[in-house]
């Protein structure tokens, strides 16, 4: 007796069988070409292409400066933060300049000819109650809305897998596939949902590249919120160096590292009209998503920074540090303190260069140069925490050691860079 | 009982989950927004379901990480309900995926999403046929607007597995498949 067995089908047959059934149910009518389509052809053809999303990036970053710099931040919360809330405490608080609570909560001050002297503005003040509140409620968040504004908007038309298709060529060059761009859009606003984007990408290679170049070269939105803040007249050339980082690292990564690259497939699909409903959900998942991550750490932040000065702690780690940072990166030694708080949060980072700013103690390349080292130098602690979830040990050593390799490379050669140039 | 949502990335499955469970999860029009499964609560017939929404995949041989999350999920609850949800302007690579899942034996119901993008595209199915030959139920529907919802939930429950054999005679002929040794 012969026994029935069940095999499943082969590929072929479960074609043919879907072939029959469509023939019998699926009736395909002439083909209008629409309105849609024609916009859908304008924005992945080159030649109309690459101009139109270079004016949709341009208008990104536009909207971003006019709403969230200028008229959020400088038109409304500056004023608010350095004309009130600070002189208010500085007012109020107990204690006084010198008392290490009142330091650590309000105002550290700084040495201005010998004298100890109070801060006229929440950069430099660097108290938990002062900076800590003015980096994420002064700057940051209005950076984060406008960011994901637009994003959103972007991602529901379905605009980024049309940017995929046009970047792909040059992405292929460092061995990525053009999908690596929505992970990259996505870690602008953060990296942590960034290195999440990134496990459509089919190959371990692929993925460790992009998590690697995206914790290293991709500042995020707080960050830029902050610096375009800060420095708005550098943000063209931080830009520049990251971008040639990111694309030259790539192409080196994509020589060295092991594996294979291969084309993926990837659907473009139609166009479609944002609903209302579904961005400001998006906008309000994103935006409390960023405050309950982010102000904690930012204030914790300011704490533990405020008690390494205070215990000294600080300036023991500026003896030992700054010359290497003085000598191979031609930055200031008290480059130092930033560096240390870019491991909690890269925005309360770069906000501390701010105040050393305006003690003048830096030259605008020292300014430029600690930015970019600042956005290089290690990923925040959420996204390192997101890695070791993501990469197996082996890909994280690889992760941490190409990153080291970078920093030290890449911000040499900045160093060097200007140096030749006459202005480091 | 349990539902899982699966299909193609990018047919709308997350906004399906939203639509059903009243959740929040990221939509996004572009392939790949859910790289990893959500739960949720919807009512079926009074009754509380547990609704995934799994990340899209192309077939049940995965290809990347979010993929190999999907067949995964998948295996982990053999006795749940599938709702497969298809392009129906792509019916054909959609119904790869469906007959795969209908072969493995599981509970199928196949909602035909994008209907108006379809539409759009002049593009004519029949689902009554398509549904005597599958032997599953199968509803248009326009996740965005959410037209179709009410069909597909009160369609759930009707769903019973298929024996692939069952829709090749349906079909009537085209792939010989039992093969018998």
């Amino acid at each position: 007796m012969q026994e029935v067995v069940e095999v499943p089908l082969s590929v072929d047959e479960r074609w043919d069988l879907i072939d029959t059934i469509s023939k019998q149910t699926v009736e395909f009518g002439a083909y209008k070409h629409t309105l849609k389509d024609a916009i859908a052809e304008l924005t992945v053809k080159p030649l109309t292409g690459i101009p139109v999303a270079i004016a949709v990036i341009y208008g990104f970053w536009s909207f971003f400066c006019d709403f969230a710099g200028t008229l959020f931040t400088d038109g409304f919360m500056v004023r608010l933060f350095d004309e009130h809330w600070l002189p208010w405490l500085q007012s109020v608080f107990p204690g006084g300049l010198g008392n290490p609570i009142y330091a650590l909560m309000v105002d550290a001050g700084h040495i201005e000819d010998g004298v100890l002297v109070a801060s006229d503005n929440c950069f430099e003040a660097f108290g938990v109650l002062t900076s800590g509140l003015f980096v994420p409620f002064g700057v940051v968040l209005w950076a984060v809305l406008a960011f994901y504004l637009i994003f959103a908007i972007l991602e529901d038309m379905g605009y980024l897998p049309r940017l995929a298709v046009l970047v792909d060529t040059v992405l292929h060059k460092i061995g990525l596939h053009g999908y690596a761009i929505v992970p990259t859009f996505l870690s602008l606003g953060c990296n942590v949902p960034g290195v999440t984007a990134v496990r459509p990408l089919e190959t371990r290679k692929q993925r460790f590249m992009m998590i690697t170049l995206l914790s290293v070269f991709v500042p995020c939105g707080a960050q830029i919120g902050i610096m375009q803040d800060l420095v708005p007249e550098l943000m063209g050339w931080i830009f520049l160096t990251l971008v040639i980082g990111y694309l030259g690292f790539g192409f080196i990564l994509n020589k060295i590292v092991p594996g294979k690259s291969p084309e993926i497939i990837m659907d473009v699909p139609p166009y479609q009209m944002p609903t209302f409903k579904n961005i400001m959900s998006k906008l309000w998942i994103r935006t409390s998503k960023f405050l309950l991550v982010a102000v904690p750490f930012v204030l914790l932040g300011c704490l533990i920074v405020g008690l390494m000065y205070l215990t000294g702690a600080m300036d023991w780690l500026v003896a030992v540090f700054g010359p290497l940072l003085m000598g191979w990166f031609g930055v200031p030694s008290e480059t130092v303190a930033p560096l240390i708080a870019g491991f909690l949060r890269k925005d309360l980072a770069v906000g501390m260069i701010g105040g050393l700013m305006e003690q003048g103690i830096m030259t605008t390349f020292q300014v430029f140069t600690s930015v970019v080292l600042l956005c290089i130098y290690f990923p925040c602690l959420a996204t390192f925490a997101l890695m070791i979830k993501e990469e197996n040990w082996k890909e994280l050593l690889g992760s941490l050691a190409s990153l080291v390799a970078m920093v030290f490379i890449y911000g040499g050669l900045i160093h060097l860079v200007g140096i030749m140039l006459g202005v480091a | 009982m349990k539902i899982l949502l699966m299909g193609h990335p990018n047919v709308g499955k997350s906004v399906f989950f939203n639509r059903l469970t009243g959740a929040k999860v990221f939509e996004s029009n572009y392939p790949g927004t859910t790289v990893d499964f959500m739960k949720g609560w919807m009512r079926v017939e009074g009754e509380d379901v547990e609704l995934i929404d799994v990340p899209g995949t192309f077939s049940l041989e995965p290809k990347d990480k979010a993929e190999e999350v999907s067949v995964n999920m998948l295996e982990e609850n053999r006795d749940c309900v599938v709702v497969c949800v298809l392009d129906a302007s792509k019916i054909e690579r959609g119904l790869y995926l469906a007959l795969e899942i209908i072969e493995k034996g599981y509970t199928v119901v196949v909602a035909l999403n994008m209907w108006d993008v379809a539409e759009d595209k002049n593009i004519k199915i029949g689902v009554e046929k398509l549904e005597q030959i599958l032997g599953v139920p199968v509803v248009p529907t326009t996740a965005v607007s959410g037209e179709g919802f009410k069909e597909l939930v009160s369609r759930i429950k009707e769903a019973a597995p298929v024996k692939i054999e069952e829709i090749i005679k349906n079909a009537g002929g085209g792939g010989s498949a039992a093969v018998s040794g």
